[in-house]
């Protein structure tokens, strides 16, 4: 590609999608209908100070596709991007909004708000996901520096985007994580009890959704957990994640693999 | 329709005078090499209009002369680079590719274009396993040239270019490479004040993003 020059009035200013699609760069649509391998559970709940995402590692289409996936991304040094559905178009898209912030952010000097993010990614997902049998959802999650609070905003199909004050999940195994955050959700929980919340509801996902990869003992394979707050975004070590599961399973097994009455 | 002759010798010279006095007004700018990576300095009085800026992980764009002409060539060169490395990968991204479109359509402006344009620009490259460390100069016709050193651009270059190069040793650290830089710029009886400067520079501390505005405070302190 030569030097991409635009005069004025078509210049695509600095939105990175708008002028990928004008230079066929960005993914072209098409109406699949291929059983590929979907991402499935991603939770990320509210706390005072940040928030915090769990999500599971498992690609599914009629077998396990792959059992060490990334589903979530820091999208810059503030935001978490996750996702669910179509891998392929999930990974392609965490890869364009990565871009697109960091483009945004050189051509203006200035980085987007966690609000502008999110709705930068409203057209995107829109235009996917109205386009083909290919449906990716996303989940965008982050630390609003400009008012030093967590926030997290869902979108769904056709690309609405919506902001939740507590917590969200997405995925397959969205309903049973949903039951366990919504017994368990607290306001102004501290970042430890997120974790715990977000882990035993990722627990319970993974345990009846046959989509979802729970803990993997036996491979050493453990769901990520990462933390956003004003010291940006970190991923807890796969160690410690594995230590939790371990001692969730080891209560569960006591009692036979169910709850017993206690978020636990 | 009513043309006249006009000798080849005449129009280049006629265009490169006009092209020539416009990038002469303007303030100057060093880019230099040193120990730990690139320093970009510019004289720039506007806190918000910036003559330097991020291109890429390891890639910095310089411009002197018109502003809107040479951020528009900004705008197009952080577009290449974003993307080159979407299609293909990060490492994909190289510098010199980047410089020698930037010749061609300065080039191309140059003998084709209404006028050409008033400005000159240098693409600055820290170096990694795979690339050296380079500074790329294009000058308003689209001679490249490649600086192992330092490159100074606009206003009166070879009055600075003599002043830093007197001053310049290979491998120092960033303060005096630098202090050097705004003596140069400056010139024997006159200071810049720091508000008046524009400080980047590209340096390796392990992350994927090397390229650093350094704010005034910072400037002031490592001009000592």
């Amino acid at each position: 590609m030569g030097l991409p020059l635009f005069d004025a009035s078509s210049d695509p200013g600095p939105s990175f999608f708008h002028f990928a699609s004008r230079a066929g760069i960005a993914p072209q649509i098409s109406d699949g209908g291929l059983d590929l391998p979907h991402a499935t559970t991603v939770i990320a709940v509210k706390f005072d100070g940040g928030v915090v995402m769990v999500a599971d590692r498992q690609a599914t289409s009629y077998y396990i596709a792959n059992r060490d996936v990334r589903k979530i991304e820091a999208a810059d040094r503030f935001t978490g991007i996750a996702i669910s559905g179509t891998a392929a178009r999930g990974m392609e898209f965490i890869r364009m909004a990565q871009l697109s912030f960091e483009h945004y952010e050189k051509m203006t000097d200035s980085s987007l708000s966690l609000e502008g993010k999110a709705n930068y990614l409203s057209p995107i997902i829109q235009s996917n996901n109205l386009h083909t049998p290919l449906v990716v959802m996303p989940l965008l999650a982050g630390f609003d520096t400009n008012h030093q609070v967590g926030r997290i905003f869902e979108y769904d199909g056709a690309g609405g985007c919506y902001e939740r004050s507590d917590f969200a999940t997405i995925g397959s195994g969205s309903p049973f994580a949903e039951g366990t955050l919504r017994l368990g959700f607290k306001t102004n929980m501290t970042q430890e009890e997120a974790f715990e919340l977000g882990a035993l509801a990722l627990y319970e996902a993974g345990d009846n959704d046959p989509s979802t990869g729970g803990p993997d003992f036996v491979r050493n394979i453990f769901p990520m957990i990462v933390s956003i707050t004003e010291e940006g975004f970190v991923e807890m070590d796969q160690s410690e994640v594995g230590e939790r599961f371990r001692v969730i399973n080891e209560r569960r097994s006591q009692n036979l693999g169910i709850a017993g009455g206690t978020l636990r | 329709m009513n043309t006249f002759y006009v000798s080849p010798e005449q129009l280049i010279k006629d265009r490169a005078e006009f092209a020539q006095k416009g990038i002469a007004r303007g303030r100057s700018l060093i880019g230099a090499i040193f120990e730990g990576g690139v320093v970009l300095v510019a004289e720039n009085p506007s806190a918000s209009l910036n003559k330097i800026s991020e291109i890429y992980d390891r890639i910095a764009f310089a411009g002197v002369g018109k502003y809107n002409e040479f951020d528009r060539l900004r705008e197009a060169g952080i577009r290449w680079a974003d993307s080159t490395g979407f299609t293909y990968s990060r490492d994909d991204v190289d510098a010199r590719a980047l410089a020698n479109y930037y010749a061609q359509h300065l080039g191309d402006m140059f003998t084709e274009g209404q006028k050409p344009l008033e400005v000159e620009i240098l693409v600055a490259q820290l170096g990694s396993k795979i690339r050296p460390t380079k500074l790329y100069r294009i000058g308003y016709e689209g001679t490249i040239s490649d600086e192992n050193r330092f490159a100074v651009l606009g206003g009166d270059a070879e009055t600075i270019k003599d002043r830093f190069a007197k001053t310049e040793t290979l491998d120092v650290d960033l303060a005096s490479t630098l202090r050097n830089a705004v003596s140069a710029l400056a010139g024997p009886d006159r200071t810049i004040p720091v508000s008046d400067l524009e400080v980047c520079v590209l340096t390796d501390e392990g992350a994927r993003r090397t390229f650093a505005r350094l704010k005034d405070e910072r400037v002031t302190e490592l001009l000592g």
